[in-house]
């Protein structure tokens, strides 16, 4: 027994040897150390933030240049309103410049660097698909040659062009043109830094909140009266007055390009949300504005005010469960 | 010996006269492409939007759209390219890639579009954006039996 147990303690000292050579090997590749970003920021304002990387080499290739991805929404059309340098004392001052589609990641299986990115980390735990990764590269090229690289990665984006408020989680991403998101014998060559939410105020749109769930969410964020839009009433995130009712409905205001309000508030086929499962609390209808609000050809719907109701049409669930409506905008930006 | 070499001269001789002989032209029928015609009522049997499937969501049994020489009717409207009857066109009549919808009094629309044969069947399938340009659709139709 007793020497049983030595022989266990011997491999036990073995496999932690070999975890901590593993550790030390394993010691190479491209790593963000931190992010310093404001906590708010008002629309239109040109944000710094800072990204300090540090980046460990093994062996002997490259040159490579660096990459680097950013998470932001699709309105904000980062590509056009963002400045991106960086700074390292090895390799200098330089900038980087946006990747256009023409740039195909090696290891990306054809996909774009956006495209890859998504692919690879989502949305960074963001609620509304509605953000990008927008890819950089560095001007110049570093080689893996055992040489530790560090510096910072400084951005300046002027947020919120689409003029809406929000709640969003930015994400950072770096890796190196040579490798991309892949792992090998000599460590792992991208690193990703989800941040917490970042508010933006002082806007005249919408309030889009990315980081918390919402009691309706509709899809697709964007979208003309003109498109399908599927409204999904998310009973699991807040206790509402309709908590035990099997079926909801829609009760909703059309404002119209022509100054008028069209009102359909009745408990029919038409506004019935269905829920998604028999237990899911999840209920979802699909309309298409221009024939519920039976619109003239004339007439565009500009913005949607509704409620969640129950079958009697008496209780109504509004924005943030209060008797508020909730408001959808129609538009495209 | 020697009758053996012979016997291997005439086989390698009859090997090259098979090999020479397997090779004959075949002579191709210019087959003529038939011309594709769409007239016709046709329904939605299949539609996504951003790659969501739609046919569990919305009822898309009841569109339909006449095509007939050279315009079109829409009957029970969905989002659809046009919203109002008038004429269609095809960029090539053999080998359509392309189709304009000119509703009436307004401007032509062009989109992408394919017409493969399903189970023996024709279909047609269009891509086209009826709201925001970023929300794109694809309708799978099909003729009304």
């Amino acid at each position: 027994m007793r020497s049983y147990l030595h022989i266990k303690g011997k491999n036990l000292w073995r496999a932690c040897a070999c975890l901590i050579l593993g550790i030390v090997l394993a010691c190479c590749g491209e790593e963000i150390t931190g992010v310093d970003q404001p906590a708010t920021a008002t629309v239109g304002a040109t944000v710094p933030i800072t990204v300090h990387i540090n980046i460990p080499t093994a062996g002997n290739g490259g040159p490579d240049n660096l990459i680097f991805g950013f998470l932001v929404p699709k309105g904000w059309k980062a590509a056009q309103n963002t400045k991106v340098t960086y700074n390292s004392p090895a390799l200098g001052g330089g900038t980087m410049t946006l990747l256009t589609d023409a740039t195909l990641p090696k290891n990306g299986g054809g996909l774009t660097w956006p495209a890859y990115m998504k692919k690879t980390f989502g949305i960074g735990g963001n609620l509304i698909d509605d953000m990008e990764w927008v890819a950089y590269q560095s001007d110049k090229a570093y080689s893996h040659n055992g040489n530790t690289f560090s510096g910072d990665i400084l951005i300046n984006i002027k947020v919120g062009a689409d003029n809406n408020n929000m709640l969003v989680k930015l994400g950072y991403v770096i890796t190196d043109s040579g490798n991309g998101f892949t792992s090998d014998g000599n460590g792992t060559y991208y690193s990703k830094v989800i941040t917490p939410c970042f508010e933006v105020t002082g806007g005249a749109g919408d309030i889009v909140d990315f980081c918390n769930p919402q009691l309706t969410i509709v899809d697709p964020p964007k979208s003309l009266d003109n498109d399908f839009v599927t409204l999904t009433f998310d009973g699991t995130v807040a206790n509402t007055q309709l908590g035990k009712e099997t079926e909801v409905y829609l009760c909703a205001t059309a404002y119209t390009s022509d100054g008028k309000t069209i009102t359909v508030c009745e408990q029919t086929d038409k506004t019935r949300m269905v829920q998604t499962s028999a237990t899911s609390k999840r209920y979802q209808v699909t309309i298409w504005p221009k024939s519920f609000f039976n619109t003239t050809d004339a007439q565009t719907i500009t913005k949607m005010e509704y409620f969640i109701t129950d079958k009697a049409g008496t209780t109504k669930v509004g924005y943030g469960n209060t008797p508020a409506p909730f408001v959808y905008t129609f538009k495209c930006g | 010996m020697k009758k053996n070499y012979n016997i291997k001269r005439m086989l390698l001789l009859m090997l090259v006269v098979l090999m020479a002989a397997a090779c004959k032209t075949e002579k191709v029928l210019p087959k003529q492409e038939a011309l594709k015609d769409i007239s016709g009522s046709w329904q939605v049997i299949k539609a996504t939007r951003n790659g969501t499937d739609l046919s569990t969501l919305v009822d898309l049994s009841q569109f339909r759209i006449n095509f007939d020489g050279v315009g079109y009717k829409l009957m029970n409207k969905l989002p659809f390219i046009v919203t109002q009857d008038g004429a269609f066109s095809l960029d090539d009549p053999l080998y359509p890639y392309k189709i304009t919808f000119t509703a009436a009094g307004g401007t032509p629309i062009s989109t992408a579009f394919t017409y493969p044969i399903v189970n023996g069947k024709r279909q047609l399938s269009l891509t086209f954006s009826p709201g925001c340009t970023n929300n794109s659709y694809i309708y799978v139709l099909q003729r009304v039996n």
